[in-house]
């Protein structure tokens, strides 16, 4: 009986012992820096017609609001697999295959759209496995007219040398970008990256590849090999597509899960 | 046996009410009985000493029928023999509850043998159709089906337990005895029990009707390979034993041995079930034998409760031998019941099979008796066209678990499904790991209570049926799942807590839960683990991607598709699928004019698919982080539109494609491996390999001599060296040195770089040397070079003479030129390349130069992945191309890369290559071009079919 009240205890002092290590994020580097070849059409085209395999696709139009109306329902027929909408560069919200609708709200007039398309992977079964188009496909509806003359372009997130980007004091902007941060880390040991509270995106440590993540998994950690890690400053960089506004991060010796 | 001390505990965990406590003194057993009772009794503390026996107690609300007196010792164990004929009757309408004569009224009106399915009796919807996506089933049924036999239930049995076994059944199970439905059962991967005791009367004839309803009984996933169509069939039938038993009334529920390797010891877990309502006492007497071992142990049983656990830890002594994939040393242990509640003496027995080890998550390997094992795995898919189901019978596991071990494997994956208890059996006795699953796959994890319940039994039912099994190691929920997280969660967990024999994951390749201990993925947060194909060079890895916080697994990796073996029709004669689909792409192949190359085209996507699994098993080999992997698939997988991937046929007969102990130089405990840049080098150029020994033996290779040489294509060693002799530590990849070759004055354009480690670890990789060409393609006045199809051309080829056309890919219209064959098939995904290989007639003078083989190997990469494929089914059925492209089996048309002709009186050579693009890397397409431009020079180039003009327009862009 005496195990059973000594555990917790030490099992809360040792959370006292190993406070989590927190990572401020103070340097931004907008994510048109990542911008490749970009592509016209009059409809959305979906990556496989752009020869993207995996990754992120820029969709950007231009739209012209009503005089009458203050906010629409945004509507796609196809998102494969998921995206984040800006208008003007504000956050609208996220779309997947479950969600097709958005409403968002703009002043009449002019105004850019924005979807940050991630191609999560190839379907592998269910009604849709003959058609694995991925991306933003088939018609875009803004309070059922169709949105069209798209500028689609590729984001090169993952191959990017890390070390080619350009940082600046964060600006504050909602737009996707890289986050830059520094920490320093004496006793090298895994080590888990907390991403809670980030969106979606992907992580380098040192400029080497750490991983990815997003919110609506389950795992909101990724593991930071000891060896990844150098005794003194480490660089963090971390390419965020739906930006949640976060400026830190955190490590933690264990991995965490929702 | 002495009873000293009696006295009360509480056990607080297991929220039940009172707990007696009875401490024996038993010779040196460490020893417990635990007894559940629901009567409230009065808490108090008792310290137990080291010889004590706890029980705990309650009872379980069960109703008994008849009296249990008997004044005789029952004989301990009858069985009736179920197996044979049945009355049987088909309810394709499923009328049996409106019926006015329900079926269990009436003698049925046909018969069955059984055990058997109806396929076995071509009942059923006799099948006109060809499917094109699977196999097709002669005779269809899917409905509830009846099953009948007068049993008369022995007058001995008064007493006694009656319990109707089935080994296997799908999936729906009940019990009419006479006019009354008395049982249903649904598991899936465990026997179905039924409980008639209360039901039958000792020395009366009852009739048992049985339905079995092979409909799916909850809205899951149709693909999961317990149920469907496309490998084992969705039969309806009886399977493996099948039994009346009498069992007597004080009886051992269960038997469970948890392994302790640390203190050479077992724990022994027992169920003892008491249906007599009266206090009954007794022993149990458990025999340990193994391979020069046996122990006897006796353990005393007292009890006034139905339910009791009987806990005993036994010692195995310092002699314990250690059960792995090595050294698969099994144990049985047999317990005898033996009890009696003062007028009557009960008997029963019960049996298994175990070994000593330890499963644990190691950083990223599976530890077994705290040492990393690597899985080198195969996905089992249930595939079984000969019976059209799941063997129950020992011999046909024991194939399979030889076949992996004669290629190397250790491994099994079964994939969204459980086997039956031969197949652990097999694996135990032949060391091979096991990952078994529940038929869950998809959206299954979508909220749906009746789901979700038939799920947490079934869990339950999987580890308490087959726990016991050593070769049971890692457990998983199901496929690739969708929907509710937090219930694959609530899954795994309670496993975790239910049996700490098996390592647990919450899905493959889909989210990760907290409670995951492994994970089987194609990728993991840090990125892509799983390897669909090679590269010509081989210096990469997937260590990065799989160092995650659980071990890695890499998922379904391989799958490349080899063109449908048509000699396979005839083995079909007596199964209950044909393939049918065959005949369609045979006959589409014959219309095709080209019926002859079948063969070719199998020899040719086959050879591919070999060279693709050296070098995707060699990836993983070198990924010393990954925890292994699991190949899809040794053997093919007859559906989801056929994907003929294996290099065994559905029926695991070997195509001829590569022979066991080739396989094993890449895919085997130990392996030699080689670490370089590309597959074909100019002759100024330097081979540089980096060796490195992949070695999870069980042990180390000590002071080992590390040998590489290069040979030409007769054998001949050009080049030969040694490595610094070294111990070579096992549970790792080593690096164990480099080696440099210069390639000039190799005038060989392959060879054969190998390295040995002691003489018997042996691997081998061919690389290609060519010579640098100048000056390649030099239009003369006999020969035009041209990449446009121009008046010169015409006008040339009108002159009698030779047109060497090689249009840029650009400019010709059709599929994408690709190296690798079709992933998986071209039906389920219809992406590029839609190809399955190419054919080289390699015999044709044009290829004199350039040393090929009939399939392309890795120096045709820099020419293939330069090449468009042109659409050549309307040219003359002679015409073949000199570089033929196989067709996705379904469409079946005539494709190429290279052809010659006789157009407009000329000679025309056609190559749809870019000969422009890094011509300074390509030192394969150089070549090539060399051997077509000594060609086109020569008198041997003569083409013999007269093409039309308008063709070559046709597959032109402009």
């Amino acid at each position: 009986m005496l195990k059973t009240v000594v555990f917790p205890m030490m099992t809360f002092l040792l959370g006292q012992t190993l406070m989590a290590q927190e990572i401020i994020l103070e340097r931004k580097a907008p994510v048109s820096q990542v911008y490749k070849e970009a592509v016209e059409a009059e409809d959305a085209l979906p990556m496989n017609d752009l020869n993207i395999e995996f990754g992120y696709v820029l969709y950007q139009t231009e739209i012209n609001t009503d005089t009458d109306t203050e906010s629409g329902e945004l509507e796609l027929e196809n998102v494969r697999d998921y995206a984040v909408v800006y208008m003007d560069g504000k956050l609208q919200g996220t779309l997947t295959d479950k969600g097709k609708k958005l409403a968002i709200k703009a002043d009449p007039g002019n105004h850019t759209l924005q979807f940050y398309v991630e191609n999560i992977s190839r379907i592998t079964y269910g009604p849709e496995i003959t058609d694995n188009s991925k991306g933003l496909f088939g018609n875009v509806t803004l309070d059922g007219n169709n949105v069209q003359n798209w500028k689609m372009i590729p984001l090169n997130v993952r191959n990017y040398p890390i070390k080619d980007l350009v940082f600046e004091q964060n600006p504050g902007t909602d737009t996707p970008g890289f986050y830059q941060g520094q920490f320093d880390f004496s006793r090298p040991q895994n080590m888990y990256l907390n991403m809670t509270g980030w969106g979606m995106g992907e992580v380098w440590l040192n400029q080497r590849y750490l991983g990815a993540y997003w919110e609506e998994e389950k795992q909101q950690s990724i593991l930071i090999p000891s060896e990844d890690l150098v005794p003194g400053k480490n660089e963090l960089v971390i390419f965020e597509l739906k930006n949640n506004q976060q400026k830190k991060i955190s490590l933690s010796p264990t991995p965490i899960f929702k | 046996m002495i009873i000293n001390k009696t006295s009360i505990l509480v056990l607080p965990k297991q929220g039940l009410k009172k707990i007696i406590t009875i401490t024996l003194v038993f010779s040196s057993l460490r020893t417990k009985i635990f007894t559940k009772r629901m009567k409230a009794q009065k808490k108090s503390k008792h310290k137990i000493d080291e010889y004590r026996i706890s029980i705990y107690k309650y009872i379980k609300m069960i109703c008994l029928l008849g009296l249990l007196v008997q004044a005789t010792l029952l004989k301990a164990q009858d069985v009736i023999d179920l197996s044979g004929t049945w009355g049987f009757q088909t309810d394709v309408m499923d009328f049996r509850r409106g019926s006015l004569s329900p079926r269990y009224n009436h003698i049925l009106q046909e018969t069955i043998k059984l055990p058997g399915i109806t396929d076995d009796y071509q009942i059923g919807h006799k099948n006109p159709y060809k499917y094109i996506d699977r196999l097709t089933r002669k005779y269809e049924y899917m409905g509830p089906a009846w099953y009948q036999r007068d049993i008369e239930i022995p007058a001995s049995w008064k007493g006694k337990k009656i319990v109707m076994y089935f080994e296997r059944t799908h999936w729906l199970s009940s019990i009419y005895v006479d006019t009354k439905e008395v049982s249903r059962i649904d598991y899936v991967s465990v026997p179905h029990s039924h409980d008639l005791t209360a039901f039958v009367k000792a020395g009366k004839t009852h009739r048992i009707t049985v339905c079995i309803d092979n409909r799916f009984q909850y809205n899951t996933h149709k693909w999961n390979h317990a149920h469907t169509e496309f490998t084992q069939i969705n039969w309806n039938g009886i399977l493996g034993e099948m039994k009346l038993m009498a069992i007597d009334p004080v009886y051992l529920e269960d038997l469970q041995v948890y392994p302790n390797i640390t203190d050479h010891s077992i724990k022994v877990r027992l169920q003892v079930n008491n249906d007599t309502k009266r206090k009954i006492e007794g022993k149990v007497s458990l025999t340990i034998t193994g391979t020069n071992h046996s122990l006897k142990k006796e353990v005393a049983v007292v009890s006034t409760d139905s339910v009791t656990f009987v806990e005993t830890n036994i010692a195995l002594g310092k002699n314990m031998k250690l059960w792995d994939e090595f050294n698969p040393n099994l144990y049985q242990i047999s317990c005898q019941l033996t009890t009696s509640d003062g007028k009557n003496a009960y008997q029963h027995e019960k049996k298994t099979t175990f070994g000593m080890r330890e499963v644990k998550q190691g950083k990223n390997h599976v530890l077994l008796n705290n040492h990393p094992i690597h899985l080198r795995g195969n996905v089992e898919n249930a595939v079984f066209p000969k019976t059209g189901h799941v063997p129950l019978d020992d011999a046909s596991w024991e194939r399979i678990m030889l076949l992996m071990k004669g290629y190397g494997m250790n491994h099994l994956r079964f994939h969204s499904w459980c086997p039956p208890a031969a197949a652990f059996r097999m694996a135990d006795k032949h060391g091979i790991y096991f990952e078994v699953e529940m038929p869950m796959w998809g959206k299954d994890a979508e909220p749906d209570e009746a789901r979700y319940n038939f799920f947490r039994r079934e869990i339950k039912a999987i580890l308490k049926e087959y726990g016991n099994h050593p070769s049971f190691i890692l457990y998983c929920n199901g496929n690739e799942i969708t929907g509710n997280f937090d219930f694959i969660e609530e899954l795994t967990a309670e496993g975790r807590k239910a049996d700490p024999r098996h390592l647990y994951s919450g899905s493959t390749a889909r989210t990760r839960v907290k409670s995951d201990q492994y994970y089987v993925s194609q990728q993991t947060n840090r990125g892509p683990v799983k390897v669909y194909e090679g590269l010509p060079g081989t210096d990469w890895d997937k260590n990065m991607e799989s160092d995650v916080d659980v071990p890695v697994i890499s998922h379904e990796s391989g799958q490349r598709c080899i063109y449908p073996n048509f000699d396979e029709i005839k083995k079909y004669a007596n199964s209950p699928v044909e393939a049918r689909n065959f005949e369609v792409f045979r006959d589409l192949l014959k219309k095709n004019g080209m019926l002859d190359q079948a063969n070719d085209f199998f020899r040719a996507s086959g050879a591919l698919t070999v060279l693709e699994y050296k070098a995707v098993i060699e990836g993983l080999l070198r990924s010393g982080k990954s925890a292994g992997f699991q190949l899809l698939s040794m053997n093919d997988f007859p559906g989801q539109g056929y994907a003929p991937v294996g290099i065994f046929d559905p029926f695991w007969d070997s195509k001829g494609l590569v022979t066991a102990e080739k396989f094993r130089e890449f895919c085997a405990p130990t392996v030699a491996l080689l670490r370089y840049d590309k597959s074909s080098y100019f002759d100024s150029e330097t081979f540089r390999g980096k060796a490195e020994v992949y070695n999870f033996s069980n042990s180390a290779l000590e002071n080992a001599k590390i040998k590489w040489w290069m040979t030409d294509t007769a054998g001949r060693v050009l080049q030969k060296g040694t490595l610094k002799k070294q111990t070579i530590a096992n549970e790792h990849v080593s690096p164990v040195g480099e080696f440099e070759i210069p390639l000039k004055n190799i005038s060989s354009q392959k060879v054969t770089v190998h390295l040995a480690v002691n003489d018997t670890i042996k691997n081998s990789w061919d690389i290609w040397v060519y010579p640098r060409h100048q000056n390649l393609m030099q239009s003369t006045d006999k020969v035009l070079y041209t990449d446009i199809y121009d008046d010169a051309a015409k006008k040339q080829l009108a002159q009698g003479k030779t047109v060497v056309f090689y249009p840029s890919p650009a400019s010709v219209k059709g599929r994408k030129s690709m190296f690798h064959n079709h992933f998986w098939n071209p039906i389920m995904f219809a992406w590029a390349p839609m190809t399955i290989g190419n054919l080289v007639h390699h015999e044709q003078a044009m290829f004199k130069d350039f040393l090929t083989s009939y399939h392309t190997d890795w120096q045709w990469w820099d020419i293939l992945n330069y090449a468009k494929v042109i659409e050549m089914q309307h040219t003359p059925q002679q015409l073949r191309p000199f570089i033929q492209v196989i067709d996705s089996y379904d469409n079946n048309q005539k494709l190429g890369i290279g052809f010659e002709a006789k157009v407009n009186g000329g000679k025309l050579l056609l190559l749809a290559l870019d000969t422009k693009t890094d011509m300074d890397k390509r030192p394969a397409t150089q070549q090539l071009l060399y051997s077509i431009d000594n060609y086109v020079n020569s008198d041997k180039f003569s083409p013999q079919v007269t093409l039309d003009e308008t063709f070559i327009h046709s597959f032109l862009t402009k």
